[in-house]
Protein backbone atom coordinates (compact mmCIF):
# COMPACT_ATOMS: atom_id res chain seq x y z
CA UNK A 1 0.00 0.00 0.00
CA UNK A 2 1.42 3.35 -0.99
CA UNK A 3 1.07 5.33 2.21
CA UNK A 4 1.45 8.99 3.16
CA UNK A 5 1.81 10.20 6.73
CA UNK A 6 0.69 13.75 7.47
CA UNK A 7 1.95 14.88 10.86
CA UNK A 8 3.56 17.72 12.76
CA UNK A 9 7.29 17.40 13.42
CA UNK A 10 6.93 15.42 16.63
CA UNK A 11 9.05 12.26 16.59
CA UNK A 12 6.78 10.13 18.78
CA UNK A 13 3.68 10.90 16.76
CA UNK A 14 5.47 10.32 13.46
CA UNK A 15 7.06 7.15 14.88
CA UNK A 16 3.68 5.67 15.79
CA UNK A 17 2.40 6.36 12.28
CA UNK A 18 5.54 4.82 10.70
CA UNK A 19 4.80 1.67 12.71
CA UNK A 20 1.23 1.57 11.36
CA UNK A 21 2.46 2.28 7.83
CA UNK A 22 4.90 -0.65 8.02
CA UNK A 23 2.05 -3.01 8.96
CA UNK A 24 0.48 -2.12 5.62
CA UNK A 25 3.65 -2.13 3.50
CA UNK A 26 7.01 -0.43 3.14
CA UNK A 27 8.11 2.65 5.08
CA UNK A 28 5.61 5.37 4.19
CA UNK A 29 6.26 8.79 2.72
CA UNK A 30 5.87 11.81 4.99
CA UNK A 31 4.38 15.27 4.77
CA UNK A 32 5.96 16.95 7.81
CA UNK A 33 4.20 20.05 9.13
CA UNK A 34 6.05 22.81 10.93
CA UNK A 35 9.58 24.16 11.08
CA UNK A 36 12.85 22.35 11.82
CA UNK A 37 14.62 19.22 10.65
CA UNK A 38 12.54 16.28 9.50
CA UNK A 39 13.44 13.29 11.73
CA UNK A 40 13.73 9.79 10.23
CA UNK A 41 14.27 8.54 6.69
CA UNK A 42 11.54 8.10 4.11
CA UNK A 43 11.39 7.23 0.41
CA UNK A 44 9.95 10.73 -0.09
CA UNK A 45 9.41 13.55 2.34
CA UNK A 46 7.73 16.92 1.98
CA UNK A 47 7.72 19.75 4.46
CA UNK A 48 5.28 22.58 4.98
CA UNK A 49 5.43 25.22 7.74
CA UNK A 50 1.62 25.45 7.84
CA UNK A 51 -0.20 23.66 10.67
CA UNK A 52 -3.74 24.96 10.08
CA UNK A 53 -5.53 22.02 8.52
CA UNK A 54 -8.11 24.18 6.76
CA UNK A 55 -5.30 25.67 4.68
CA UNK A 56 -3.75 22.32 3.83
CA UNK A 57 -6.65 20.31 2.41
CA UNK A 58 -6.46 21.57 -1.20
CA UNK A 59 -2.74 20.93 -1.58
CA UNK A 60 -2.83 17.61 0.24
CA UNK A 61 -5.73 16.35 -1.89
CA UNK A 62 -3.77 17.24 -5.06
CA UNK A 63 -0.66 15.48 -3.76
CA UNK A 64 -2.58 12.30 -2.93
CA UNK A 65 -4.21 12.20 -6.34
CA UNK A 66 -1.04 13.07 -8.23
CA UNK A 67 1.15 10.47 -6.49
CA UNK A 68 -1.55 7.83 -6.15
CA UNK A 69 -1.41 7.32 -2.38
CA UNK A 70 -3.69 4.51 -1.24
CA UNK A 71 -3.54 5.14 2.51
CA UNK A 72 -3.28 8.44 4.38
CA UNK A 73 -2.29 8.22 8.05
CA UNK A 74 -2.88 10.95 10.61
CA UNK A 75 -2.89 10.90 14.41
CA UNK A 76 -6.27 11.21 16.08
CA UNK A 77 -5.50 14.73 17.27
CA UNK A 78 -7.04 18.15 16.61
CA UNK A 79 -5.06 18.40 13.38
CA UNK A 80 -5.99 14.87 12.32
CA UNK A 81 -9.70 15.36 12.89
CA UNK A 82 -9.58 18.71 11.14
CA UNK A 83 -8.10 17.21 7.97
CA UNK A 84 -9.64 13.72 7.83
CA UNK A 85 -13.33 14.40 7.16
CA UNK A 86 -12.77 17.13 4.59
CA UNK A 87 -10.03 15.23 2.80
CA UNK A 88 -12.15 12.08 2.74
CA UNK A 89 -15.12 13.92 1.26
CA UNK A 90 -12.87 15.62 -1.32
CA UNK A 91 -11.38 12.29 -2.44
CA UNK A 92 -14.60 10.30 -1.93
CA UNK A 93 -12.50 8.08 0.31
CA UNK A 94 -13.51 6.08 3.39
CA UNK A 95 -12.54 7.77 6.65
CA UNK A 96 -12.05 5.81 9.86
CA UNK A 97 -11.04 7.72 12.96
CA UNK A 98 -9.52 6.76 16.32
CA UNK A 99 -8.19 3.47 14.94
CA UNK A 100 -6.55 1.21 17.56
CA UNK A 101 -5.65 -1.88 15.51
CA UNK A 102 -4.56 -2.32 11.89
CA UNK A 103 -3.98 -5.57 9.97
CA UNK A 104 -2.16 -6.01 6.64
CA UNK A 105 -5.41 -7.13 4.94
CA UNK A 106 -6.88 -3.69 5.66
CA UNK A 107 -9.06 -4.69 8.56
CA UNK A 108 -9.01 -2.11 11.32
CA UNK A 109 -10.59 -1.74 14.73
CA UNK A 110 -11.91 1.33 16.46
CA UNK A 111 -13.82 1.83 19.72
CA UNK A 112 -17.49 2.84 19.90
CA UNK A 113 -19.65 3.98 22.80
CA UNK A 114 -16.80 5.49 24.78
CA UNK A 115 -14.79 2.28 24.50
CA UNK A 116 -17.60 0.06 25.78
CA UNK A 117 -17.53 -1.70 22.41
CA UNK A 118 -14.98 -2.21 19.65
CA UNK A 119 -15.91 -2.41 15.97
CA UNK A 120 -13.96 -4.17 13.24
CA UNK A 121 -14.08 -2.85 9.68
CA UNK A 122 -12.86 -4.21 6.39
CA UNK A 123 -11.85 -1.37 4.11
CA UNK A 124 -12.73 -1.90 0.48
CA UNK A 125 -12.10 1.35 -1.32
CA UNK A 126 -8.96 3.39 -1.67
CA UNK A 127 -7.53 5.85 -0.98
CA UNK A 128 -8.50 5.52 2.66
CA UNK A 129 -7.98 8.08 5.41
CA UNK A 130 -7.18 6.74 8.88
CA UNK A 131 -6.66 8.67 12.08
CA UNK A 132 -4.74 6.59 14.61
CA UNK A 133 -5.38 6.84 18.33
CA UNK A 134 -2.23 7.80 20.20
CA UNK A 135 -0.30 5.32 22.34
CA UNK A 136 -1.65 2.14 20.75
CA UNK A 137 1.36 1.57 18.46
CA UNK A 138 4.96 1.50 19.60
CA UNK A 139 6.72 4.47 17.93
CA UNK A 140 9.31 3.32 15.38
CA UNK A 141 12.71 4.82 16.18
CA UNK A 142 13.44 7.61 13.70
CA UNK A 143 17.07 7.59 12.64
CA UNK A 144 18.81 10.44 10.85
CA UNK A 145 17.01 13.25 9.10
CA UNK A 146 15.58 13.65 5.62
CA UNK A 147 16.01 16.58 3.27
CA UNK A 148 12.38 17.26 2.46
CA UNK A 149 10.91 18.86 -0.66
CA UNK A 150 9.09 22.12 -0.03
CA UNK A 151 5.30 21.83 0.02
CA UNK A 152 3.56 25.13 -0.54
CA UNK A 153 0.15 26.28 0.60
CA UNK A 154 -1.63 28.49 -1.86
CA UNK A 155 -4.16 31.15 -0.77
CA UNK A 156 -4.72 30.20 2.89
CA UNK A 157 -8.23 31.02 4.07
CA UNK A 158 -7.67 30.86 7.82
CA UNK A 159 -5.24 33.20 9.59
CA UNK A 160 -3.41 32.45 12.82
CA UNK A 161 -3.74 35.46 15.17
CA UNK A 162 -2.01 34.09 18.24
CA UNK A 163 -0.90 30.86 19.80
CA UNK A 164 -0.74 29.97 23.46
CA UNK A 165 1.22 26.89 24.49
CA UNK A 166 0.34 25.84 28.00
CA UNK A 167 3.63 25.61 29.87
CA UNK A 168 3.89 22.42 31.82
CA UNK A 169 6.37 22.44 34.64
CA UNK A 170 8.37 19.24 34.69
CA UNK A 171 7.31 16.17 32.74
CA UNK A 172 4.90 16.39 29.78
CA UNK A 173 1.64 14.58 30.43
CA UNK A 174 1.84 12.48 27.28
CA UNK A 175 5.39 11.31 28.07
CA UNK A 176 4.95 10.85 31.82
CA UNK A 177 5.64 7.47 33.39
CA UNK A 178 3.66 8.52 36.47
CA UNK A 179 0.45 10.54 36.30
CA UNK A 180 -1.59 11.87 39.19
CA UNK A 181 -5.05 12.82 37.96
CA UNK A 182 -7.88 14.57 39.77
CA UNK A 183 -11.60 14.56 39.03
CA UNK A 184 -14.74 16.33 40.13
CA UNK A 185 -14.27 14.73 43.53
CA UNK A 186 -11.34 17.13 44.12
CA UNK A 187 -13.91 19.80 44.97
CA UNK A 188 -11.96 22.90 43.87
CA UNK A 189 -9.07 24.21 41.78
CA UNK A 190 -7.05 24.90 44.92
CA UNK A 191 -7.27 21.28 45.95
CA UNK A 192 -5.27 20.31 42.85
CA UNK A 193 -2.24 21.70 44.68
CA UNK A 194 -1.85 18.45 46.66
CA UNK A 195 -1.81 16.50 43.39
CA UNK A 196 0.92 18.80 42.04
CA UNK A 197 2.93 18.24 45.18
CA UNK A 198 2.49 14.48 44.91
CA UNK A 199 3.37 14.46 41.20
CA UNK A 200 6.47 16.55 41.97
CA UNK A 201 7.70 14.00 44.51
CA UNK A 202 7.09 11.16 42.05
CA UNK A 203 8.59 13.10 39.11
CA UNK A 204 5.28 12.67 37.33
CA UNK A 205 2.67 14.88 35.66
CA UNK A 206 -0.77 16.06 36.77
CA UNK A 207 -3.84 15.14 34.73
CA UNK A 208 -7.57 15.67 35.11
CA UNK A 209 -10.93 14.22 34.14
CA UNK A 210 -13.35 16.08 31.93
CA UNK A 211 -15.43 16.65 35.06
CA UNK A 212 -12.61 18.69 36.62
CA UNK A 213 -11.84 20.51 33.35
CA UNK A 214 -15.49 21.48 32.88
CA UNK A 215 -15.52 22.88 36.41
CA UNK A 216 -12.61 25.09 35.38
CA UNK A 217 -10.29 23.52 37.98
CA UNK A 218 -7.78 22.21 35.44
CA UNK A 219 -6.77 23.32 31.96
CA UNK A 220 -8.11 21.42 28.99
CA UNK A 221 -4.57 20.37 28.05
CA UNK A 222 -4.55 18.33 31.27
CA UNK A 223 -7.63 16.32 30.31
CA UNK A 224 -7.11 12.58 30.11
CA UNK A 225 -9.56 10.46 28.16
CA UNK A 226 -11.11 9.77 24.83
CA UNK A 227 -11.38 13.45 23.95
CA UNK A 228 -8.33 14.52 25.92
CA UNK A 229 -4.86 13.04 26.16
CA UNK A 230 -4.42 9.35 25.56
CA UNK A 231 -1.72 8.30 28.00
CA UNK A 232 0.19 5.11 28.79
CA UNK A 233 2.07 5.64 32.07
CA UNK A 234 3.47 2.92 34.33
CA UNK A 235 1.33 4.20 37.21
CA UNK A 236 -1.87 6.24 36.93
CA UNK A 237 -3.35 7.63 40.14
CA UNK A 238 -7.06 8.46 39.72
CA UNK A 239 -8.19 10.67 42.59
CA UNK A 240 -11.89 11.56 42.89
CA UNK A 241 -12.57 10.22 39.40
CA UNK A 242 -15.62 7.99 38.89
CA UNK A 243 -14.15 6.02 35.99
CA UNK A 244 -16.56 6.80 33.15
CA UNK A 245 -15.79 4.70 30.08
CA UNK A 246 -14.68 7.80 28.16
CA UNK A 247 -12.10 8.52 30.85
CA UNK A 248 -10.91 4.91 30.93
CA UNK A 249 -10.52 5.05 27.14
CA UNK A 250 -7.61 7.43 27.75
CA UNK A 251 -5.78 5.09 30.12
CA UNK A 252 -6.37 1.75 28.40
CA UNK A 253 -2.61 1.25 28.09
CA UNK A 254 -1.67 2.40 31.59
CA UNK A 255 0.17 -0.47 33.29
CA UNK A 256 -1.10 0.06 36.84
CA UNK A 257 -4.05 2.17 37.98
CA UNK A 258 -4.36 3.25 41.62
CA UNK A 259 -7.84 4.56 42.47
CA UNK A 260 -8.74 6.75 45.42
CA UNK A 261 -12.47 7.25 45.70
CA UNK A 262 -14.86 7.51 48.62
CA UNK A 263 -17.53 5.49 46.78
CA UNK A 264 -16.69 1.80 46.88
CA UNK A 265 -19.07 1.21 43.95
CA UNK A 266 -17.21 3.67 41.69
CA UNK A 267 -16.45 2.18 38.27
CA UNK A 268 -12.78 3.19 38.49
CA UNK A 269 -12.19 0.24 40.85
CA UNK A 270 -13.06 -2.12 37.99
CA UNK A 271 -10.01 -0.83 36.11
CA UNK A 272 -7.74 -0.33 39.12
CA UNK A 273 -4.98 -2.64 40.31
CA UNK A 274 -4.97 -1.03 43.75
CA UNK A 275 -7.91 0.73 45.39
CA UNK A 276 -8.29 2.91 48.47
CA UNK A 277 -11.90 3.60 49.46
CA UNK A 278 -11.76 6.88 51.38
CA UNK A 279 -11.91 10.65 51.24
CA UNK A 280 -8.79 11.72 49.35
CA UNK A 281 -8.24 14.51 51.91
CA UNK A 282 -7.20 11.79 54.34
CA UNK A 283 -5.13 9.62 52.03
CA UNK A 284 -3.19 11.93 49.70
CA UNK A 285 -1.50 13.95 52.49
CA UNK A 286 -0.48 10.65 54.13
CA UNK A 287 0.94 9.42 50.81
CA UNK A 288 2.84 12.69 50.35
CA UNK A 289 4.23 12.26 53.86
CA UNK A 290 5.34 8.70 53.05
CA UNK A 291 7.03 9.88 49.85
CA UNK A 292 8.85 12.62 51.75
CA UNK A 293 10.08 10.15 54.35
CA UNK A 294 11.57 8.04 51.58
CA UNK A 295 13.60 10.91 50.16
CA UNK B 1 -27.02 36.11 11.37
CA UNK B 2 -28.32 32.60 10.95
CA UNK B 3 -26.86 29.72 12.95
CA UNK B 4 -27.62 26.02 12.78
CA UNK B 5 -26.59 23.49 15.40
CA UNK B 6 -26.29 19.80 14.57
CA UNK B 7 -27.65 17.65 17.37
CA UNK B 8 -27.73 13.87 17.42
CA UNK B 9 -29.84 11.75 19.74
CA UNK B 10 -27.80 8.88 21.21
CA UNK B 11 -28.19 6.13 23.81
CA UNK B 12 -27.26 7.13 27.39
CA UNK B 13 -23.50 7.62 27.25
CA UNK B 14 -23.13 7.32 31.01
CA UNK B 15 -24.12 3.64 31.17
CA UNK B 16 -21.14 1.98 32.90
CA UNK B 17 -19.19 -0.63 30.93
CA UNK B 18 -20.41 -3.43 33.19
CA UNK B 19 -24.07 -2.74 32.27
CA UNK B 20 -23.48 -2.20 28.58
CA UNK B 21 -25.19 -4.56 26.16
CA UNK B 22 -25.37 -4.77 22.40
CA UNK B 23 -28.29 -5.80 20.21
CA UNK B 24 -26.71 -6.68 16.90
CA UNK B 25 -23.92 -4.20 16.27
CA UNK B 26 -25.41 -1.28 18.23
CA UNK B 27 -26.29 -0.37 21.82
CA UNK B 28 -29.37 -2.18 23.09
CA UNK B 29 -32.59 -0.20 22.58
CA UNK B 30 -33.37 -0.29 26.30
CA UNK B 31 -31.07 2.62 27.13
CA UNK B 32 -32.54 6.08 27.64
CA UNK B 33 -31.93 8.32 24.65
CA UNK B 34 -30.49 11.80 24.98
CA UNK B 35 -28.77 14.57 23.05
CA UNK B 36 -25.02 13.91 22.72
CA UNK B 37 -22.80 15.55 25.32
CA UNK B 38 -20.73 17.72 22.95
CA UNK B 39 -23.81 18.54 20.89
CA UNK B 40 -25.23 20.15 24.04
CA UNK B 41 -22.06 22.25 24.30
CA UNK B 42 -22.63 23.28 20.68
CA UNK B 43 -26.26 24.19 21.43
CA UNK B 44 -25.15 26.29 24.40
CA UNK B 45 -22.54 28.05 22.26
CA UNK B 46 -25.23 28.70 19.62
CA UNK B 47 -27.59 30.20 22.20
CA UNK B 48 -24.85 32.48 23.48
CA UNK B 49 -24.22 33.72 19.93
CA UNK B 50 -27.95 34.24 19.48
CA UNK B 51 -28.06 36.31 22.66
CA UNK B 52 -24.97 38.32 21.72
CA UNK B 53 -25.65 39.00 18.05
CA UNK B 54 -29.42 38.56 17.74
CA UNK B 55 -28.97 35.52 15.54
CA UNK B 56 -31.63 32.94 14.72
CA UNK B 57 -30.84 29.42 15.81
CA UNK B 58 -32.08 26.30 14.01
CA UNK B 59 -31.52 22.83 15.47
CA UNK B 60 -30.85 20.24 12.78
CA UNK B 61 -30.84 16.49 13.26
CA UNK B 62 -30.84 13.31 11.20
CA UNK B 63 -32.65 10.44 12.86
CA UNK B 64 -36.05 9.06 13.67
CA UNK B 65 -39.42 10.61 14.56
CA UNK B 66 -39.07 9.18 18.10
CA UNK B 67 -36.16 11.57 18.63
CA UNK B 68 -38.40 14.65 18.45
CA UNK B 69 -39.40 14.79 22.17
CA UNK B 70 -35.71 14.50 23.11
CA UNK B 71 -34.60 17.15 20.63
CA UNK B 72 -37.16 19.57 22.05
CA UNK B 73 -34.74 20.13 24.93
CA UNK B 74 -32.61 22.12 22.46
CA UNK B 75 -35.59 24.39 21.78
CA UNK B 76 -36.29 24.73 25.49
CA UNK B 77 -32.64 25.76 25.99
CA UNK B 78 -33.07 28.55 23.43
CA UNK B 79 -33.21 27.18 19.88
CA UNK B 80 -35.79 28.75 17.56
CA UNK B 81 -36.76 25.86 15.33
CA UNK B 82 -36.25 22.11 14.90
CA UNK B 83 -35.53 20.38 11.60
CA UNK B 84 -35.34 16.61 11.49
CA UNK B 85 -34.28 14.66 8.42
CA UNK B 86 -35.65 11.14 8.67
CA UNK B 87 -33.24 8.25 8.25
CA UNK B 88 -31.35 5.49 10.00
CA UNK B 89 -27.88 5.33 8.50
CA UNK B 90 -24.73 5.47 10.61
CA UNK B 91 -22.50 6.21 7.63
CA UNK B 92 -20.83 9.65 7.91
CA UNK B 93 -21.33 10.40 4.19
CA UNK B 94 -25.02 9.49 4.29
CA UNK B 95 -25.54 11.49 7.48
CA UNK B 96 -23.72 14.55 6.11
CA UNK B 97 -25.67 14.42 2.83
CA UNK B 98 -28.92 14.34 4.77
CA UNK B 99 -27.94 17.13 7.15
CA UNK B 100 -27.08 19.16 4.07
CA UNK B 101 -30.69 18.82 2.87
CA UNK B 102 -31.99 20.48 6.04
CA UNK B 103 -29.32 23.20 5.95
CA UNK B 104 -30.19 24.06 2.36
CA UNK B 105 -33.84 24.24 3.30
CA UNK B 106 -32.94 26.70 6.10
CA UNK B 107 -31.20 28.88 3.47
CA UNK B 108 -28.21 31.16 3.97
CA UNK B 109 -26.93 29.65 7.18
CA UNK B 110 -23.82 31.61 8.20
CA UNK B 111 -22.43 29.21 10.73
CA UNK B 112 -23.03 25.52 11.42
CA UNK B 113 -22.02 24.32 14.88
CA UNK B 114 -21.52 20.63 15.63
CA UNK B 115 -20.37 18.69 18.65
CA UNK B 116 -16.71 17.67 18.74
CA UNK B 117 -17.84 14.08 18.32
CA UNK B 118 -21.05 12.09 18.55
CA UNK B 119 -21.52 10.45 21.94
CA UNK B 120 -22.25 6.99 20.50
CA UNK B 121 -19.92 6.44 17.54
CA UNK B 122 -17.23 8.80 18.93
CA UNK B 123 -16.04 9.61 15.47
CA UNK B 124 -15.51 13.31 14.82
CA UNK B 125 -15.91 12.91 11.07
CA UNK B 126 -19.42 13.99 10.03
CA UNK B 127 -18.81 17.73 10.48
CA UNK B 128 -15.69 17.79 8.31
CA UNK B 129 -17.40 15.78 5.58
CA UNK B 130 -20.36 18.16 5.71
CA UNK B 131 -18.13 21.24 5.47
CA UNK B 132 -16.55 19.84 2.32
CA UNK B 133 -19.98 19.08 0.85
CA UNK B 134 -21.06 22.64 1.61
CA UNK B 135 -17.76 24.00 0.27
CA UNK B 136 -17.00 26.00 3.39
CA UNK B 137 -14.32 26.33 6.07
CA UNK B 138 -14.06 23.69 8.77
CA UNK B 139 -12.31 24.12 12.10
CA UNK B 140 -12.22 21.56 14.91
CA UNK B 141 -12.41 21.90 18.69
CA UNK B 142 -13.56 25.49 18.93
CA UNK B 143 -14.33 26.86 22.38
CA UNK B 144 -15.13 30.56 21.70
CA UNK B 145 -16.55 32.46 18.73
CA UNK B 146 -16.75 36.16 17.99
CA UNK B 147 -18.11 37.95 14.94
CA UNK B 148 -16.59 41.19 13.73
CA UNK B 149 -17.69 42.89 10.50
CA UNK B 150 -18.15 39.74 8.48
CA UNK B 151 -15.13 38.02 9.98
CA UNK B 152 -15.08 35.32 12.61
CA UNK B 153 -12.47 35.08 15.34
CA UNK B 154 -12.43 31.74 17.10
CA UNK B 155 -10.44 30.02 19.82
CA UNK B 156 -9.29 26.50 19.09
CA UNK B 157 -8.28 24.20 21.95
CA UNK B 158 -5.71 21.61 20.97
CA UNK B 159 -3.56 19.09 22.82
CA UNK B 160 -0.84 21.48 23.90
CA UNK B 161 -2.68 24.78 24.27
CA UNK B 162 -4.98 27.03 22.32
CA UNK B 163 -4.86 29.43 19.40
CA UNK B 164 -6.90 32.27 17.98
CA UNK B 165 -7.85 31.88 14.33
CA UNK B 166 -9.64 34.23 11.97
CA UNK B 167 -11.54 33.67 8.74
CA UNK B 168 -14.37 35.13 6.65
CA UNK B 169 -17.39 33.49 5.14
CA UNK B 170 -19.43 30.45 5.97
CA UNK B 171 -18.09 27.68 8.17
CA UNK B 172 -18.79 24.48 10.01
CA UNK B 173 -17.19 24.45 13.47
CA UNK B 174 -16.88 21.53 15.83
CA UNK B 175 -17.40 22.68 19.40
CA UNK B 176 -15.46 21.38 22.34
CA UNK B 177 -16.50 21.75 25.96
CA UNK B 178 -15.21 24.56 28.12
CA UNK B 179 -16.31 26.11 31.41
CA UNK B 180 -18.04 28.83 29.31
CA UNK B 181 -20.32 26.50 27.37
CA UNK B 182 -21.63 24.19 30.09
CA UNK B 183 -25.18 23.51 28.83
CA UNK B 184 -27.86 25.52 30.62
CA UNK B 185 -30.76 23.70 32.25
CA UNK B 186 -34.00 24.89 30.65
CA UNK B 187 -36.71 26.40 32.88
CA UNK B 188 -39.99 24.49 33.26
CA UNK B 189 -41.87 27.23 31.39
CA UNK B 190 -39.45 26.95 28.48
CA UNK B 191 -39.87 23.16 28.44
CA UNK B 192 -43.66 23.56 28.23
CA UNK B 193 -43.37 26.20 25.50
CA UNK B 194 -40.98 23.99 23.51
CA UNK B 195 -43.62 21.26 23.31
CA UNK B 196 -45.78 23.54 21.21
CA UNK B 197 -43.12 24.55 18.70
CA UNK B 198 -43.62 23.06 15.23
CA UNK B 199 -41.10 20.54 13.97
CA UNK B 200 -40.12 20.36 10.35
CA UNK B 201 -39.66 16.78 9.23
CA UNK B 202 -37.87 16.17 5.97
CA UNK B 203 -37.64 12.99 3.97
CA UNK B 204 -34.11 11.60 3.92
CA UNK B 205 -32.15 10.64 0.83
CA UNK B 206 -30.08 7.57 -0.11
CA UNK B 207 -26.61 9.00 -0.56
CA UNK B 208 -23.68 6.69 -1.39
CA UNK B 209 -22.01 5.35 1.79
CA UNK B 210 -18.26 4.83 2.18
CA UNK B 211 -16.71 1.63 0.91
CA UNK B 212 -16.24 -0.05 4.25
CA UNK B 213 -17.79 -3.20 5.65
CA UNK B 214 -18.55 -3.33 9.36
CA UNK B 215 -17.46 -6.90 10.12
CA UNK B 216 -18.39 -7.10 13.79
CA UNK B 217 -18.84 -5.17 17.02
CA UNK B 218 -17.81 -6.71 20.32
CA UNK B 219 -17.71 -5.75 23.97
CA UNK B 220 -14.13 -6.01 25.23
CA UNK B 221 -13.66 -8.08 28.37
CA UNK B 222 -12.95 -6.05 31.47
CA UNK B 223 -11.01 -8.10 33.99
CA UNK B 224 -11.32 -6.70 37.46
CA UNK B 225 -8.31 -7.41 39.66
CA UNK B 226 -8.50 -4.59 42.20
CA UNK B 227 -6.74 -5.17 45.48
CA UNK B 228 -8.40 -2.97 48.08
CA UNK B 229 -5.99 -1.60 50.66
CA UNK B 230 -7.02 -1.15 54.30
CA UNK B 231 -8.12 2.37 55.25
CA UNK B 232 -7.85 2.39 59.05
CA UNK B 233 -4.32 3.82 59.22
CA UNK B 234 -3.53 6.01 56.24
CA UNK B 235 0.21 6.26 56.99
CA UNK B 236 0.44 2.50 57.00
CA UNK B 237 -1.67 2.18 53.83
CA UNK B 238 0.52 4.74 52.05
CA UNK B 239 3.69 2.86 52.89
CA UNK B 240 2.07 -0.41 51.89
CA UNK B 241 0.97 1.01 48.52
CA UNK B 242 4.44 2.35 47.72
CA UNK B 243 5.98 -0.98 48.71
CA UNK B 244 3.55 -2.91 46.51
CA UNK B 245 4.15 -0.59 43.53
CA UNK B 246 7.90 -1.17 43.89
CA UNK B 247 7.51 -4.90 44.40
CA UNK B 248 5.60 -5.17 41.13
CA UNK B 249 8.12 -2.87 39.46
CA UNK B 250 5.70 -0.12 38.54
CA UNK B 251 7.76 2.48 40.39
C1 LIG C 1 -18.25 11.84 23.74
C2 LIG C 1 -17.74 11.96 25.15
C3 LIG C 1 -16.39 12.17 25.37
C4 LIG C 1 -15.89 12.27 26.67
N1 LIG C 1 -14.53 12.42 26.86
C5 LIG C 1 -14.02 12.42 28.12
C6 LIG C 1 -12.61 12.50 28.35
O1 LIG C 1 -11.81 12.61 27.42
N2 LIG C 1 -12.16 12.46 29.63
C7 LIG C 1 -13.00 12.36 30.71
O2 LIG C 1 -12.53 12.33 31.85
N3 LIG C 1 -14.34 12.30 30.51
C8 LIG C 1 -14.87 12.34 29.24
N4 LIG C 1 -16.24 12.31 29.08
C9 LIG C 1 -17.11 12.52 30.26
C10 LIG C 1 -17.35 11.30 31.11
O3 LIG C 1 -18.50 10.64 30.62
C11 LIG C 1 -17.64 11.72 32.59
O4 LIG C 1 -18.70 12.63 32.62
C12 LIG C 1 -16.42 12.35 33.29
O5 LIG C 1 -15.26 11.55 33.10
C13 LIG C 1 -16.72 12.49 34.77
O6 LIG C 1 -15.65 13.11 35.46
P1 LIG C 1 -15.35 12.77 37.00
O7 LIG C 1 -15.10 11.31 37.14
O8 LIG C 1 -14.30 13.69 37.46
O9 LIG C 1 -16.70 13.22 37.72
P2 LIG C 1 -17.83 12.41 38.44
O10 LIG C 1 -18.39 11.35 37.56
O11 LIG C 1 -18.75 13.42 39.01
O12 LIG C 1 -17.07 11.63 39.62
C14 LIG C 1 -16.55 12.23 40.77
C15 LIG C 1 -16.06 11.09 41.68
O13 LIG C 1 -15.39 11.65 42.80
C16 LIG C 1 -15.70 10.87 43.95
N5 LIG C 1 -15.48 11.74 45.11
C17 LIG C 1 -16.20 12.83 45.48
N6 LIG C 1 -15.63 13.42 46.57
C18 LIG C 1 -14.54 12.67 46.89
C19 LIG C 1 -13.56 12.76 47.91
N7 LIG C 1 -13.58 13.76 48.82
N8 LIG C 1 -12.60 11.82 47.96
C20 LIG C 1 -12.55 10.80 47.06
N9 LIG C 1 -13.47 10.68 46.06
C21 LIG C 1 -14.44 11.60 45.98
C22 LIG C 1 -17.13 10.46 43.74
O14 LIG C 1 -17.42 9.28 44.49
C23 LIG C 1 -17.17 10.21 42.23
O15 LIG C 1 -16.89 8.86 41.92
C24 LIG C 1 -16.76 12.20 27.78
C25 LIG C 1 -18.11 11.98 27.56
C26 LIG C 1 -18.61 11.86 26.27
C27 LIG C 1 -20.07 11.60 26.08
N1 LIG D 1 -27.45 11.98 12.96
C1 LIG D 1 -26.96 13.19 13.25
N2 LIG D 1 -27.81 14.24 13.43
C2 LIG D 1 -27.33 15.46 13.75
N3 LIG D 1 -26.04 15.75 13.87
C3 LIG D 1 -25.16 14.75 13.70
C4 LIG D 1 -25.56 13.43 13.38
N4 LIG D 1 -24.44 12.67 13.29
C5 LIG D 1 -23.40 13.48 13.55
N5 LIG D 1 -23.82 14.74 13.80
C6 LIG D 1 -23.01 15.93 14.17
O1 LIG D 1 -21.66 15.73 13.81
C7 LIG D 1 -20.83 15.63 14.99
C8 LIG D 1 -19.75 14.60 14.74
O2 LIG D 1 -20.34 13.33 14.53
P1 LIG D 1 -19.48 12.00 14.40
O3 LIG D 1 -18.65 12.11 13.19
O4 LIG D 1 -20.48 10.88 14.32
O5 LIG D 1 -18.66 11.91 15.65
C9 LIG D 1 -21.80 15.30 16.12
O6 LIG D 1 -21.32 15.73 17.37
C10 LIG D 1 -23.04 16.07 15.70
O7 LIG D 1 -22.94 17.45 16.01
Amino acid sequence: MKTLIIEKIEPKRIGELVTVGRILGETPDLLALGEGEVPGTYPRAYQCPETIAANLVDGVADLIQRDGYQVVLLSATTLGSEIAGRLGARLKAPVLSEVIEVKPDMTVKRPLYGGKAVAEYKIQGNPVILTIRRKYFEPAPLEGTTAAAVFNVESPSVVLLSEEQVQTQGVRLEDAEIIVSGGRGMGSADNFEVLREMAGLLRGAVGASRGAVDEGWASQTMQVGQTGNIVAPAVYFAVGISGASQHLAGIANAKCVVAVNKDEEANIFKRARFGVVCDYHKFIPALIQALREEQ
Amino acid sequence: MKIAVLAKVVPDYEVPAGDFELAGNRAHARYTRMIGLYDENAIETGIQLKEKYGATLGIVSYGQSEDVPILRKAIAMGGDSLHLVLGESDDPYVIASNLKIALEQLQDVDLVLAGQQSADLDRGVVHGVLAEMLGCTFLAQISRIESDQGRWTVCQNHESGSRMLQFSGKAVLSITSSPENVPRIPAVRAIMAAKKKPVEKLQGTDAPPMQVEEVKVEIPKLESVCEFLPFEDMQETSRMLLARLREERYL
